[in-house]
């Protein structure tokens, strides 16, 4: 047996078998405090000096290779070269090892800690938190000054970056031709470590519990992207095992790419729409590059995160024409912004939600700061011009919001028509259905807008109760649980009724498990990470309607889940038994951890 | 940001003083401090900011950002120095211009 497996949830997928390298090591805990003698003393001072200057240069360097879609972490760099050139720091320790004879580190170390009593005198929380940027150039220097730095360059071979979490800050100085995969114990699907993944093809894993408690660093790890495991130090066998199970995976990867073109039609002639879940505009190459369709989820948080002013309306504007013009006259669906309002401390002043999964965030936070979301909604509005635009309001409750909502929308339209700029006046207009409550009144909102998106992965969570992150329940989190396929054809059954499309943005519709059943219920579209559409659209190529409504049939009348995941299996075992060794599902939740 | 209250006055030693007021949402953050800093780094003039009794060098990020000079504050800046009017002029427009942001 290996020494330790862990689970995670999978941001990209793929095998991957490397040496464990963990970047963002903190050097404060084990920090050589000595005195030196006079005669000493300038040592230390050059090697502190060496230090500072070494870490300048390359930041200086890594300053240089800031693409332009990350300005802001390149200005972040700026603050934190001009931190190492600053007296304060750099001087302020060498007169500590003038006066009082400390060593470098110590010294630095004691000019940090002034700094800190500073900082932490200040009542404004977000130059309190300034701090942290001395903290991390400080600890670079220290790095340098005791020989230990974690100098991610200097990794050999196959390395498998680990982190606590990882920021743009630290995947923009990586060589990324060494790496074969991320894991790290922070971050959700939608972090940076997931897109920076998928955009290098290679696997991840993140929300690894305990990843820091059992890996060191060089220990030998697989990363099954495929499974959501992280294997340390496996066996020859299991090694032997993962290294057919990558070789195998690559080639069928290779395989049904080459036909990933061809449209998602079952054998019995029915078309369903094959669309992609981005969050950059850069995305779209992978979109196109797969066979997406167009885009069913354009998630447009990311312009709003980690930078301290909130987004113009040009700059907006331009990405999303960007994007719009790309993929026309493919569709991209815009999701409003769907973030909460822990998200904006330094704008909007804290709340201190005891449960912010049910708190301010999403439609509720934008109807409450209307400024900021008819600033997004005139941007999406312009860039309609340009390509087949439609948009879509996350997290609604009921009806009354869609209509709130779609007043600001309305108001928008009037402004800008008012100023002469160009929109589509017919653009469309939908709903994510994500909660319960909108399930239950989808009739009624079917006739407030044009189309929904079910976005299963909060619809599983709000519907079973269940925080999937949470490992002491994760094993509750059940695409197939009986209540869940319900509800998805709750939904689809009221859109259809009404007469609008409908469409599924969560994870199931990556599934290859759960996608014939919601072909049998008829999805008019699927919307998925764009490196998972040719293995859905294989799998929708190969299948017959027919089977699948039956397949349903059967379902729906399952009362437990594992009754459910077996008549799954069968299907896919009868119809997919090359793939299905490596088909990874959401199905092992089925049992409670031992 | 705009700059009010824009006063010049000459203070003992030859050191020139301007005051400005503080007015973006954040203050003096990050960005802003780090512009300020840099820009009084590129003249000779020897600069301090003056807020709220503390006096800190205009050079230095990390004295800029401790002054934690909020949105409605007002900032004396002072120069002495050869281009101690220039390094004025160039402070003062980095407030007018809203340090770019």
């Amino acid at each position: 047996m290996a020494d330790k497996i862990l689970t995670g949830i999978s941001v990209a997928t793929g095998i991957a078998i490397g040496k464990a390298f963990f970047v963002n090591r903190n050097h404060r805990a084990h920090l050589p405090r000595q005195t030196v003698s006079s005669d000493l003393m300038s040592n230390e001072i050059n090697l502190l000096r060496d230090a500072f200057t070494s870490v300048q240069e390359e930041l200086a360097a890594t300053r240089e290779l800031v693409p332009e879609e990350l300005k802001d972490y390149g200005l972040l760099i700026d603050t934190h070269i001009l931190m190492l050139k600053d007296p304060k720091l750099g001087g302020a320790a060498e007169e500590y090892i003038k006066t009082l004879g400390l060593n470098a580190a110590w010294a630095l170390e004691k000019a940090v800690a002034d700094q800190a009593a500073a900082f932490g005198a200040i009542d404004d929380p977000y130059i309190r938190e300034r701090m942290q940027d001395v903290r991390v150039v400080s600890d670079k220097v220290l790095g340098k000054i005791i020989g230990q730095e974690a100098d991610i360059n200097a990794m050999e071979g196959r390395a498998i970056i680990m982190a606590h979490d990882l920021s743009p800050a630290d995947t923009v100085e990586l060589e990324v031709d060494k790496i074969m995969g991320f894991a790290t114990v922070c971050g959700g699907k939608t972090s940076h470590t997931g897109i920076m993944a998928r955009s290098l093809a290679i696997p991840a894993l993140v929300g690894v519990d305990k990843l820091e408690d059992y890996v060191r660093d060089g220990d030998l790890v697989v990363i099954d992207g495929l499974a959501g495991k992280i294997v340390i130090n496996p066996t020859e066998t299991e090694l032997e095992e993962y290294n057919e199970r990558a070789a195998f995976f690559e080639d069928y990867t290779r395989k049904i790419k080459r036909r990933c073109h061809l449209p998602a039609e079952t054998f019995d002639g029915s078309r369903v729409q094959v669309l992609a879940n981005i969050e950059l505009v850069e995305e779209v190459a992978a979109v196109l590059d797969n066979g997406g369709e167009g885009v069913g989820l354009y998630r447009t948080e990311y312009a709003y995160l980690n930078r301290t002013e909130l987004p113009t309306e040009e700059e907006l504007t331009e990405k999303y024409i960007d994007l719009a013009s790309i993929m026309s006259p493919r569709k991209v669906i815009f999701r409003t912004l769907d973030l909460g309002a822990d998200k904006f401390i330094s704008s909007y002043g804290e709340l201190n939600e005891t449960n912010p999964a049910l708190g301010l965030r999403a439609i509720r936070f934008c109807l409450k700061n209307p400024q900021l979301f008819k600033t997004q909604l005139r941007a999406i509005l312009r860039a309609s011009a340009y390509g087949n635009v439609s948009l879509m309001f996350p997290m609604i409750s009921g009806v009354k919001e869609v209509r709130q909502a779609k007043a600001w929308l309305a108001q928008a339209k009037a402004e800008l028509r008012r100023e002469g700029v160009e929109y589509d006046a017919n653009m469309p207009v939908g709903i994510m259905i994500e909660l319960p409550a909108a399930v239950m009144i989808a009739e009624y909102l079917a006739h407030e807008v044009d189309f929904f998106s079910i976005g299963t992965n909060d619809l599983i969570q709000y519907s079973i109760g269940v925080d999937r992150t949470n490992h002491h329940v994760s094993y509750l989190y059940q695409p197939l649980h009986p209540a869940t396929l319900r509800t998805i054809k709750l939904v689809v059954d009221a859109a259809h009724q009404a007469g609008i499309e409908v469409s599924l943005c969560g994870e199931v519709a990556s599934d290859p498990f759960c996608v014939p059943i919601l072909l049998g219920m008829g999805i008019d579209s699927l919307s998925l990470t764009p490196q998972a559409i040719p293995g859905i659209k294989r799998i929708i190529r190969q299948t017959n309607m027919h089977d699948c409504r039956i397949l349903l049939k059967d379902v729906l009348e399952c009362r437990t889940v594992s009754r459910i995941n077996n008549l799954v299996m069968d299907n896919i075992f009868k119809h997919f038994p090359d793939e299905v060794t490596f088909f990874t599902s959401l199905l092992e939740n089925d049992e409670a951890p031992s | 940001m705009t700059v009010d209250n824009q006063s010049m006055g000459t203070t003992p030693d030859n050191v020139e003083s301007r005051q400005v007021v503080v007015v973006n949402d954040h203050g003096l953050h990050a960005r802003p401090a780090g512009k300020l800093a840099q820009t009084a780094q590129s003249f000779e003039a020897e600069i301090q900011l003056v807020h709220d009794g503390q006096e800190v060098d205009a050079k230095s990020i990390l004295d800029v950002l401790t002054l934690a000079a909020g949105p409605g504050e007002v900032i004396e800046i002072r120069a002495s120095g050869d281009d101690a009017v220039d390094a004025l002029d160039g402070l003062v427009t980095l407030f007018k211009n809203k340090f770019d942001e």
